[in-house]
């Protein structure tokens, strides 16, 4: 063999070795010499506590006030006029002028031996609550959907920066070379409010985005084979597509040739291997019964206009994806993101509510969620995996008042609320049924350890071997990284096991 | 992994310079120091540590306790040499929480500059441009020379002029084209189809398209709603100028500034949505002051980033850690840009109406219609005057009136009786009128609406000049004693000429506050209603009535002039029409033709501007402390920043005088900049690979001097694109064979030497396109409205935004790339496997990857099913033997003369493949269907089969590769 190809050889089949994401680094190499030096982080930085994360963000943010913040105070002031101290120099997304208290709209119970007290929306939970690390004081510097999210997933509030899964895809990448290494999952009818910009890789070469699987259609976009294309026949096109290749590098000696092929390789291998992991058919009963999930099944909500006045509390499809979560991390996928729509209960119209859409949302997400730690503990992965729980916000303690400023049974609402909220994380390296931080009387603000996204997003790097503070990416002059130029972020370590 | 260190050292070593060789500062030490030692000893006040800046040459020379930092000629006496040499962790440099260490390469550099006299420079990209002697090959081959290589021969004809079309216009030439040359392998012929080349109109939607990813054009606004908005009309302007080849300075200017030009052409203010690309937030709830001074800030990031190579972002929170931008200037530099009208709003205000040809034609003939419909008016009006003057004898005027109004609004009395209001506008009103009535009988009371001129210089019956409406909610009639009223008059019946649907006159009478008289669409006309008295009024000496008209709709539904009058004729004979029918038929056609003209005016694309306020509405710019605009900190005025010297002729700070100073003669940044992402597009990365990064971390130029010549060339030659192209394309540098031998592997691994003709992928609408054109499907068409070719369905499923994705059908199906519908928050999704952007921030160069998913798009994607059956048509057409028809695909891809051995498996497959589907009829039917193809008089399986070879052909890695 020529000397030069054999080499290239040696070394490409090094690096896919590492997997989907490293495949494509050949050509970085080849093309882009900063690219492949910032790229040498396969390994750890640290030592992991998490080999992977599924990140569950509910896209609209539930109110913590209902699910994880028991305030008795407020069931004081219900219906009365929010004090001043709630609203001088705030801004709000849709309040206007003086906004009632609004209570707690459901009783709260204490569950396992932690005796952490949740909302009786979250009973599935409540079972597996030992295994949470409940963070009451998360707070945020953006208070609408679209910036907050963006903020959330990928360290500013703007568009065109790598999310958190890219970064962690291209810090780790996959471990199965057949399969992506970070992959999103969608639910609830709508993609979350800033579209795809969540998953995007940003600055980060394309190779890291967020690939979205789809439990209807293609699983992967253009991942099946034209009608009355068989295997058999796809096979013997690629052979003949390599044999061609192949001769084409020996004339030109372009080593960027030998990647391109290997590429088309894993290509099938992926047609195999993704509806493989995306079909949940075979997966026993009781798992099923576990999750709360229905194999096949296609909620009418996914495709409709408005898909909140669908919803219906035992309808799978995010069960379905808490189960190809399960699935995916198992066959190597480092990062699965899943966004579920629907939370933003302002209470303007009808499937916005507290009262009444805030339960349907829990039954659907809740059980499957709990189903999720339970199936990850029993195979023993829970320890390796990572689980954050959460929206993009809060909620404000205050009735939102802009459409009507009394009580009606279906549009009981809340604002958005940035300075304090709940979030969860569960899973390796974190510490189980730990309650962290304390908000004041109302849930207003927190009085004890509050946590900011930097932290929170620092934290989460940190868990899964990445150092937030030295994991950066060269790119306009600046070493760009998740939690932001300055320092503020800072990893939890009270919270980690 | 040991590649990446390898890596790393290599680009040092090319870098470093040999020992005999002078240090320099700016190529060798300044990189060095930029990476290591600015952030705490360099712009940042804040962070500046011991007071020491080591990016000045004063202060890195002072003396100091442990005395000055550099001692020129004397390493040993230099501070910084013994703390870089240091080993104790108190004193070493950088620290250890740095993080940052230093190679003993890099010490010794610059021990090496001070030990040769620590002369100072800026840093490169800061330096004047000046032209090398020389041309491009000789300052290749200079490079080469040190490194005992030499330029490679030209590259085979065929395949040169592959390389130059898919260069120059982002399509494959002919095979025509090849051939001619191949024959007439001339310096002159290759000139000559240079030349047809860049004045083929595809040059400009292929080059256009580079500018769309710096300008971040995308067809929806982004964020949540990510509505559409129409940003075409400003592709296509750049389309044109491209293909204009319009020099930079006017194309920056226009840009820019296009609307502060004296007199500008629609073009140049079509020119200015280059800046109102920028992302807008229509997400419920936010604050439009937050997302405007993004917008702005994005303009002044962009702005520098695209022009002049550098990153200002960081300068918006605190003083640049590498290069010379402080948070003032920051904002100085944002004051520039902080005075147009445009603020986040619904609508995108302000915007522009374009027009096409035909559009004008037909706005033409709309306004004389709606002339010709006026006149018309007009006529039967004054026929009808007669008829008027008669009915108005019936009705008596007042002797005298007085009226007030609850708002506080002037209400005055005009000398035909009418009552004009003016001065204070609340959203409702009561209007209280005291009319001072002759003895007599009176049996009706007439209320007259009469246009004025509103303060927009329209006519209106209402005060709201956006819609000079009224809502009459309630009209009443008492009659005074002295100033109290006696007597409340009954109203039997009320008729008007005319009454908005829903808005009856009668319901100004039915004693509900809810309800109303309302006219309209007919706001800008006259207006009459009669309310007749249960019982005539008999009355024996002078009296008083109070009129008492509500108007509580809100919204500013008030009248603006009208009068009141009664009458003692029996009202059954009393007429509310001044009008005939004639007159009226006239009006109904007028309103109708004025109704087709607002119509056609809102379907136009109205198109985003830039418009600067007027001087006394300009805001006052502030810093914005950490970057929060809701914490301002202290005023500052417009200037650039003031590393860049002055603005040409010490001009005032504006956008103009911006544009101009971006690209006057002296600015060394622009024409490196551009020059250099010239050079990247054509050989696949640039002269200074980081084209997004000329500031000091950036990478140096591989060749400063090559660098140099083509900026200075480009300059010069009057900011021609086309004239640089051409340059360059002619260089035998250019033309070089892309072929990798395992000796030139060796000596320049990464080819930053030129030591042979570049290679790389095509760009993701450069893949497509090419596949449609080998095919024959391309449509060439021109402009218009972005096009949706099919994509995969379900993939628009915005928040609260109802716009669908349809696959076109017919030619918008096959248009070129550039055409295809860019949703920001759901790009076209086989784009962005292929490294394109979505759009939302200035995009300098696209990372080229080569992934799985590539290779599912180009094999799945109905796109390129669609050319494979295209594909095979042609094969099947042109050719009947089997290697015949396989040796016809492989040149309509490749262009090159195709060899007898290329063509055998091919053949194979498409023999096996045809005997698999011989025995699967409806295989080789589906593959047909969803392919969209055309067997004519084949048998099936035997077209299918060459649907599958065409697809291989098209999978090609060199069919994907320009080399």
């Amino acid at each position: 063999m020529h000397p030069l190809q054999d080499q290239t050889r040696r070394h490409f089949f090094q690096t896919t070795g590492l997997g989907f994401g490293a495949a494509a680094l050949h050509s970085l190499m080849s093309s882009d010499g900063r690219a492949a030096a910032a790229s040498s982080t396969k390994e750890p930085m640290i030592a992991p506590r998490a080999k992977r994360a599924i990140y569950l963000h509910m896209a609209g943010s539930p109110s913590q006030l209902e699910l994880f913040e028991d305030k008795p105070e407020l069931k004081k002031l219900h219906m009365q006029d929010a004090p001043a101290s709630f609203l001088e120099g705030k801004r709000f997304a849709f309040i206007k002028g003086v906004p009632k208290v609004l209570a707690g709209q459901f009783p709260f119970h204490r569950y396992g031996e932690s005796g952490q007290s949740l909302s009786e929306l979250l009973p599935n939970l409540g079972k597996v609550t030992d295994k949470l690390c409940v963070i009451r004081t998360v707070h945020t510097e953006q208070f609408n959907h679209a910036p907050a999210q963006l903020f959330i997933h990928t360290g500013t509030p703007r568009l065109g920066n790598p999310s958190l899964g890219s970064w962690v895809n291209y810090g780790l990448s996959s471990v199965n070379e057949n399969l992506p290494g970070f992959v999103v999952l969608l639910s609830g009818g709508k993609t979350p409010d800033a579209g795809k910009s969540l998953w995007g890789s940003g600055f980060l070469p394309s190779v890291y985005q967020g690939v979205q699987c789809r439990t209807t259609g293609d699983p992967v976009l253009y991942l099946s084979d034209p009608a009355g294309m068989d295997r058999t026949l796809r096979r013997k096109m690629l052979d003949t597509l390599a044999e061609m290749n192949h001769a084409a590098q020996q004339r030109s000696g372009d080593a960027e040739t030998l990647s391109r092929i290997a590429q088309y390789e894993l290509a099938y291998r992926m047609q195999t291997a993704v509806p493989e992991v995306m079909d949940i058919s075979k997966e026993p009963q009781h798992i099923h019964d576990l999750y709360g999930s229905k194999a096949g099944f296609v909620s009418p909500a996914e495709s409709a206009d408005d898909p909140r006045v669908l919803y219906k509390g035992d309808d799978p499809t995010f069960a379905n994806n808490c189960l190809l979560a399960r699935r995916l991390i198992e066959n190597g996928v480092r990062f699965v993101q899943l966004y579920d729509w629907g939370w933003d209960h302002h209470g303007s119209s009808l499937g916005e509510s507290i009262d009444e859409t805030l339960p349907i949302k829990c039954q659907q997400t809740e059980r499957a969620i709990a189903g999720l730690i339970t199936d990850l503990d029993q195979r023993g992965l829970l320890d390796e995996t990572l689980i954050i729980w959460g929206g993009e916000f809060g909620r404000t303690p205050m009735l939102q008042n802009n459409v009507r400023s009394e009580l009606k049974k279906g549009y009981i609402g809340r604002d958005h609320h940035p300075h304090a909220y709940t979030m969860w994380l569960a899973g390796g390296g974190i510490k189980g049924g730990l309650s962290y931080g304390k908000t004041d009387d109302f849930g207003y603000y927190p009085v004890e350890n509050p946590v900011s996204i930097r932290d929170l997003q620092a934290t989460i790097l940190h868990v899964l071997g990445l150092d937030p503070h030295r994991f950066s990416y060269a790119y306009q002059g600046l070493d760009n990284r998740l939690i932001g130029p300055t320092d503020e972020g800072k990893v939890l370590m009270d919270i980690l096991a | 992994m040991q590649f990446p260190a390898l890596l790393v050292v290599g680009l040092l070593s090319s870098t470093f310079a040999a020992a005999d060789e002078p240090v320099s500062f700016s190529r060798d030490v300044l990189p060095i120091l930029s990476a290591n030692c600015f952030a705490c000893h360099g712009p940042d006040e804040h962070e500046r540590q011991a007071d020491l800046r080591l990016d000045l040459e004063a202060d890195a020379k002072k003396p100091r306790d442990d005395g000055p930092a550099v001692v020129p000629g004397s390493p040993d006496k230099s501070s910084l040499i013994a703390r870089l040499l240091s080993t104790d962790p108190d004193t070493i440099m950088p620290p250890p929480k740095a993080n940052k260490t230093l190679t003993p390469v890099q010490i010794e550099t610059v021990r090496k500059w001070v030990a040769q006299g620590a002369k100072w420079e800026r840093h490169w990209s800061f330096e004047p441009v000046t032209k090398p002697g020389g041309s491009i090959d000789e300052l290749v081959k200079a490079a080469l020379v040190r490194k005992h290589l030499a330029l490679q021969p030209s590259a085979a004809p065929e395949t040169l002029v592959r390389r130059l079309s898919l260069d120059l216009i982002g399509l494959p030439p002919t095979i025509e084209q090849a051939e001619a040359f191949a024959k007439n392998p001339t310096p002159a012929a290759y000139e000559q189809l240079v030349d047809e080349l860049l004045a083929r109109p595809q040059f400009g939607e292929h080059w256009g398209r580079m500018w769309l990813d710096l300008a971040r054009y995308a067809d929806t606004k982004g964020y949540e709603k990510d509505l559409g908005r129409m940003m075409w009309p400003w592709r296509d302007w750049v389309v044109n100028a491209f293909n204009a080849d319009m020099p930079l300075t006017q194309f920056t200017v226009e840009q820019l500034a296009g609307d502060l030009l004296p007199n500008p052409t629609e073009a140049q203010l079509i020119a200015t949505a280059f800046h109102r690309h920028t992302p807008s937030n229509d997400e419920g709830g936010t604050d439009d002051e937050e997302f405007r001074t993004v917008a702005v800030k994005d303009r002044v990031d962009t702005t520098m980033q695209v022009w002049m190579g550098l990153t200002m972002g960081c300068a918006k929170c605190h003083t640049h850690k590498y290069d010379p931008i402080s948070n003032d200037e920051y904002y100085r530099f944002y004051a520039v840009f902080n005075q147009t009208e445009d603020a986040d709003r619904y609508d995108d205000a302000p915007r522009l109406p374009v027009l096409t040809v035909p559009q004008r034609t037909e706005q033409g003939l709309l306004q004389a219609a709606v002339k010709m419909k006026d006149e018309a008016v007009k006529q039967t009006a004054a026929s009808d005057a007669e008829k008027a003057a008669i009915e108005e004898m019936k009705w008596k005027r007042p002797t005298a009136i007085t009226a007030t109004a609850k708002s506080g609004a002037n209400l005055t009395a005009q000398e035909d009786g009418a009552i004009l209001a003016r001065g204070k506008l609340d959203n409702e009103d009561t209007y209280t009128v005291t009319l001072t009535l002759p003895a007599g009988k009176h049996t009706a009371l007439r209320l007259e609406a009469i246009p004025t001129k509103l303060p927009d210089g329209q006519l209106g019956i209402g005060r709201k000049p956006a819609d000079p409406n009224f809502v009459v909610s309630e009209l009443t009639v008492e009659v005074l004693q002295g100033e109290e009223a006696s007597e409340s008059i009954k109203l039997a019946n009320a008729r008007t000429d005319f009454a908005q649907d829903g808005w009856a006159v009668t319901a100004a009478i039915d004693g509900d506050l809810k309800t109303g008289w309302a006219v309209s669409p007919r706001q800008r006309e006259p207006h009459v209603a009669i309310f007749d008295f249960a019982e005539p009024i008999a009355i024996t000496a002078e009296s008083k009535l109070r009129v008492t008209l509500t108007q509580n709709y809100g919204d500013k539904l008030v009248l603006a002039q009208f009068r009141l009058t009664t009458s003692d004729a029996d009202p059954a004979t009393l007429s509310p029409r001044f009008e005939s029918p004639e007159t009226r038929q006239a009006r109904n056609e007028l309103t109708a033709t004025q109704k087709s003209l607002n119509d056609f005016h809102a379907s136009l694309p109205q198109l985003p501007v830039l418009r600067e306020l007027p001087a006394g509405k300009q805001r006052v710019t502030k810093t914005h402390k950490r970057g929060n605009f809701l914490d301002p900190g202290h005023e500052v005025t417009a200037d650039i920043p003031s590393a860049f010297g002055m603005l040409p002729g010490g001009a005032s700070p504006n956008r103009f005088s911006v544009a101009e100073w971006l690209v006057s003669p002296d600015n060394p940044l622009t024409p490196r900049v551009w020059a250099n992402r010239v050079w990247a597009r054509l050989f696949g990365v640039g002269v200074v690979e980081t084209e997004e990064d000329f500031g000091a971390l950036g990478s140096p130029p591989s060749n400063p001097q090559l660098l140099d010549w083509l900026a200075a060339e480009y300059r010069d030659g009057g900011w021609s694109l086309k004239k640089l192209l051409k340059t360059i394309v002619m260089s035998d540098t250019y033309r070089q064979a892309s072929e990798i031998t395992p000796e030139l592997h060796e000596a320049d691994p990464r080819n930053g030497l030129l030591s042979r003709g570049a290679r790389f992928r095509l760009s993701a609408e450069v893949v497509r396109d090419q596949s449609l054109a080998v095919s024959g499907l391309l449509s060439l068409k021109q402009g218009g409205p972005s096009v949706m070719p099919p994509q995969p369905s379900g993939l628009w499923r915005s928040t609260y935004n109802g716009l669908k994705w349809i696959d076109a059908e017919g030619e918008d199906r096959y248009r070129r790339g550039i055409y295809t519908y860019l949703k920001r928050t759901t790009p076209y999704p086989s784009f962005m496997t292929f490294d394109a952007g979505s759009g939302e921030v200035c995009q300098v160069r696209r990372i080229r990857t080569n992934t799985p998913l590539q290779a599912l798009v180009t094999l799945n994607d109905p796109v390129y099913l669609e050319a494979a059956a295209a594909l095979a048509k042609r094969m099947v057409t042109d050719a009947k033997d089997p290697s015949d028809r396989a040796a016809r695909g492989l040149r309509l891809a490749l262009v090159r003369p195709i060899r007898d051995d290329e063509v055998t498996p091919l053949v194979r497959l498409q023999q096996e493949t045809h005997a698999a589907l011989a025995n699967a009829p409806d295989d080789a039917a589906a593959l047909i269907k969803t392919s969209r193809g055309d067997a004519g008089t084949i048998p099936p399986a035997e077209f299918a089969a060459w649907i599958v070879t065409a697809s291989v052909i098209l999978n090609l890695d060199e069919f994907l590769t320009r080399n």
